[in-house]
């Protein structure tokens, strides 16, 4: 490993031939200034900030730049260093603005910092500074590039992790300024970032923007439970309320990165529809009323409503902590129902956990090939598809099975269109290609099957892949013929020795099916509740238009006058008024204690970095009570760490779709797939403004191809189900892709 | 729009490197768009040069502005381009420079009022040893003076 030695500031110390200095002097703790360069990114050595004397070369050497040698004696603050240092700094302040004190970055801010280290207190230059007018680049980023430094972080950002070449330096020399091609806005899920690797206040949170002083903020780490991977991060909180989010660095979970889902969600905490009160739905009038209360009518409710305890259902959605659904699945199991379920949003259920991943997150970083089936993972995972994206980068190919082309920030190589209800036709015919490649007996069911031309070449790159992964993305969820897909999936994964990455569900599932927050063969699952047999519901972080596949029987039900339902929820809207009969004020994200297990499984904690407004309670503790209530034995916990363990003990249920009957699938219909944009996902994100305003918080199209939208009757800029038509070829026939942040309609 | 003519001289720079390394004709197919576009870029033009090279619109920027040869504004039917480093302005560029712009009524940059010249500050030619000069199409303008300067002006048609 270490090979050489050198000397750095009269220290003795070995590193790798190679190393450049800078990333030694890191790891032993020796500070040294710096701009432009930054660990998760290419050297750039523009800023020339970390300057250091070598002894025997005649001019002081970017540290960032200059890789060691055995026997090199480096010192960073004698005086050459120091000189050079200054004279740099010196150089960078000619046209800073200087104007910390109505800076955001101020008290956070690395010129900030080095220059009270290394800058002089009295500038030579008498004259003007220059000034860069501001184009705005979008709703989550504010500019103000007079204070530019011009380090060419956010350019290496975006060309080299987002993958998308927004920002660049145009002009040159005194008059270089750093700008996006478009004013439009940027387009990238992770641009959040740049604001985090800018190292003075010219890229900062416009949310954010004059919202407190950052060292007036209480910062906790936290975990952010949008997606499957868990990133870390930080939480800033200002008078009880969280004012930013920051990353936490973890190189195996998220790097330094997070989504700017992750980032910007946080503001959907203080919407003016956040539930502060409980309240009781009495002769069709609302009532705010005490906690005590409203349990009282909540418990009494659901023991008339419910005559047998098999009439009783609880569902969440898939945002919830750990605790929260242990707690939740034994209630109602102590209750006596098996009416539970976490999957409101998927067509076809069974009583079987999802298809197991086999890979890790920077397992993925490692890959060959990738076969990405139903997904639009940009959008989806940003960070599970970044991992894939890193894995092009070292000359990973990549194929998509989806039913639109959609814009990666990669190069895909084969693209095969298909519809959802021609899916499983698909899959077929590439199980039956590799078992003809194979020289394998296929199975009886594929013995109709004659692979295309195409599918042969998907086998071919899966046979030829050495460690392959197959990627099963969101899409799955609404498909009718899921569970056929899932089972194909595994087949071809097991035929070509691929491993598996399951991205079908997100946010906190991996906890649900942990803790079997789902029916067994006696209940009924979420999609099968809404009949006459269900006559008082329990639901938790429930969003009755966006959450349920098919909104509608939900809300119908729901509103049924001898249904009852009570409403655990952080935020009322008028589909949950109607629907609910009781409303208890549920913490949400930030305010309480929990845990999220993420794609490689781990279980990651997080305690509660602000209060809960209002008469809100953690989830938890309302489930608690209500167990008390209902007199049930078991639930004497002190705290959510007794929870945790107990739930922890618990594994999912196995996975099973070897034995699946591939019976006749009626694939003639024309079918609509909705997915929603990833800023309506959960009830948070949905109400965080900034978010909303992005460019991906805007989508809304219907897209069909011209032969579909022929017979479907419709046009450009038409409304299908209430979303704007736009007619393009990149899609599959037969099959409308609605991309939208309506509610479901379809 | 890249005019079919345009696109076919691209190709030919194009053609000069190796596969996969389309961006390297990036100064050249600036040019010929350029050239075609009556002397001038703009946004349009950097963005279809951009699709047309498979290059993200903001690298064509960063060139586009980078080099003087570009103009991002329209420019006169011929353009002046005068010297006004180190060695010209020793010779006096900077007055035969404020002696044009009072002879055309236009500020550099700017178009005179015919559409027929416009005069830009370039950097060094690599004509010092003729100092003050210019250049106007292809041809360099050495040891210039007022009167010869009237005496180009009068001749540009």
């Amino acid at each position: 490993m270490s090979d050489i030695e050198i000397e750095i500031d009269g220290q003795l110390v070995r590193a790798n031939q190679g190393d450049s200095i800078i990333n030694i002097a890191d790891r032993e703790g020796i500070e040294v200034p710096r701009f432009c360069y930054h660990k998760k990114l290419s050297v750039a050595a523009n800023c020339r900030m970390c300057l250091v004397d070598v002894e025997g070369v005649p001019k002081a050497q970017p540290a960032c730049s200059t890789p060691a040698a055995n026997g090199m004696k480096i010192h960073t603050k004698n005086d050459k260093a120091k000189f050079a240092q200054k004279a740099v700094m010196e150089f960078l302040l000619i046209n800073h603005p200087l104007d910390c004190p109505i800076c955001d970055q101020g008290g956070e801010c690395e010129l900030q910092d080095v220059a009270m280290e290394y800058g002089s207190d009295v500038s030579k230059f008498n004259e003007g500074k220059r000034i860069v007018p501001d184009k705005g680049i979008g709703a989550l980023i504010q500019t103000d590039m007079t204070r530019c430094i011009h380090c060419t972080r956010c350019v290496r950002f975006g060309a080299e992790v987002a993958g998308i070449v927004e920002m660049g330096g145009t002009g040159r020399g005194e008059g270089v300024k750093i700008e996006p091609f478009l004013t439009e806005g940027i387009q990238s899920e992770l641009s959040g970032n740049m604001i985090d690797v800018c190292p003075v206040g010219a890229l900062t949170s416009k949310p954010f923007r004059y919202e407190a002083r950052t060292w007036q903020m209480n910062a906790v780490q936290s975990v952010a439970r949008h997606d499957l991977v868990g990133s870390n991060i930080y939480t800033q909180s200002y008078r009880g309320k969280v004012k930013r989010v920051v990353a936490r660095d973890n190189d195996s979970i998220n790097e330094t990165w997070i989504s700017d889902r992750d980032r910007f969600s946080y503001e959907g905490l203080n919407h003016e529809s956040r539930a502060l009160k409980p309240k009781v739905k009495i002769d069709g009038l609302w009532q705010e009323t005490d906690w005590q209360e409203a349990l009282k009518f909540a418990i009494d409710g659901i023991k008339n409503n419910a005559n047998s305890s098999e009439q009783f259902g609880v569902l969440s959605s898939k945002y919830a902590s750990l605790e929260e659904f242990y707690l939740l699945q034994k209630l109602a199991r102590n209750f006596g129902t098996e009416n539970i379920d976490f999957r409101l949003d998927q067509a076809q259920l069974s009583n079987a956990s999802s298809l197991e991943s086999t890979i890790t997150l920077s397992e993925i970083e490692s890959i060959d090939h990738a076969l990405i089936v139903g997904s639009y993972t940009r959008l989806e995972q940003p960070m599970i598809n970044h991992r894939i994206r890193k894995a092009t980068l070292n000359g990973a190919s990549v194929n998509t099975i989806n039913s639109k082309k959609f814009d990666f920030n990669y190069k895909t190589g084969l693209d095969v269109l298909t519809s959802p209800q021609k899916l499983r036709a698909t899959l077929q015919s590439v199980l039956k290609a590799i078992h003809n490649k194979t020289n394998k007996d296929a199975p009886s069911f594929l013995s109709q099957v004659s692979p295309e031309d195409i599918h042969n070449k998907i086998a071919d790159d899966l046979i030829e892949s050495k460690n392959g992964v197959i990627v099963l993305g969101e899409h799955l969820n609404s498909n009718l013929d899921s569970i056929a897909i899932t089972s194909l999936i595994e087949q071809i994964a097991s035929a070509a020795d691929l491993k598996i990455a399951n991205i079908t569900l997100s946010g906190n599932s991996l906890s649900a099916e942990k803790v079997g927050f789902m029916p067994d063969e006696k209940g009924m699952s979420a999609a099968s509740m809404f009949n006459e047999s269900t006559k008082a519901f329990l639901l938790m972080d429930v969003d009755l238009e966006y959450d349920f596949f098919d909104s509608k029987s939900a809300q119908d039900c729901f509103n049924q006058e001898d249904v009852f339902v009570v409403a655990l929820s952080s935020f009322e809207n008028q589909s949950l008024l109607n629907g609910a009969d009781v409303i208890l004020p549920m913490a949400s994200y930030y305010e309480t204690s929990g845990t999220h297990i993420n794609f490689d499984g781990q279980a990651q904690s997080f305690s509660a970095s602000v209060k809960s407004p209002g008469d809100s309670k953690p989830g938890w503790k309302i489930i608690k009570v209500m167990a008390d209530l209902f007199e049930l034995e078991g639930f004497d916990y002190i705290d959510s760490t007794q929870v945790k363990e107990q739930a922890l003990q618990l594994s999912r249920n196995k996975s099973s779709f070897k034995d699946v009957d591939f019976e006749n699938f009626d694939d003639s219909q024309i079918t609509t797939h909705w997915q929603y944009t990833p800023y309506v996902t959960d009830s948070v994100t949905r109400r965080a403004s900034a978010l909303q305003k992005t460019n991906i918080g805007m989508i809304d199209s219907a897209f069909v191809s011209e032969a579909t939208a022929k017979k479907l009757g419709i046009g450009n800029d038409d409304l299908y189900l209430g979303v704007p038509v736009s007619i393009v070829d990149s899609v599959a026939e037969d099959y409308v892709f609605v991309h939208t942040n309506q509610a479901r309609k379809a | 729009m890249i005019s079919n003519e345009a696109k076919k001289e691209i190709d030919f720079w194009v053609s000069k490197y190796p596969e996969g390394r389309e961006s390297s004709a990036v100064m050249q197919a600036l040019t010929i768009v350029q050239k075609e576009n009556g002397g001038s870029l703009n946004s349009e033009l950097i963005n279809d040069v951009a699709e047309y090279l498979e290059m993200p619109a903001i690298s064509v920027q960063e060139v586009a502005t980078f080099y003087e040869n570009y103009n991002h504004k329209p420019v006169g039917k011929h353009v002046l381009r005068f010297c006004h480093n180190i060695s010209c302005m020793l010779n006096g560029s900077d007055e035969l420079i404020s002696y044009l712009e009072d002879k055309l009524g236009v500020k550099t940059g700017e178009v005179s009022k015919d559409g027929l010249v416009s005069v830009k500050k370039v950097e060094c030619l690599g004509a010092c040893v003729g100092g003050p000069m210019c250049q106007i199409g292809d041809q360099y303008h050495e040891h210039l003076t007022k009167d010869k300067l009237d005496n180009i002006l009068e001749n540009l048609t």
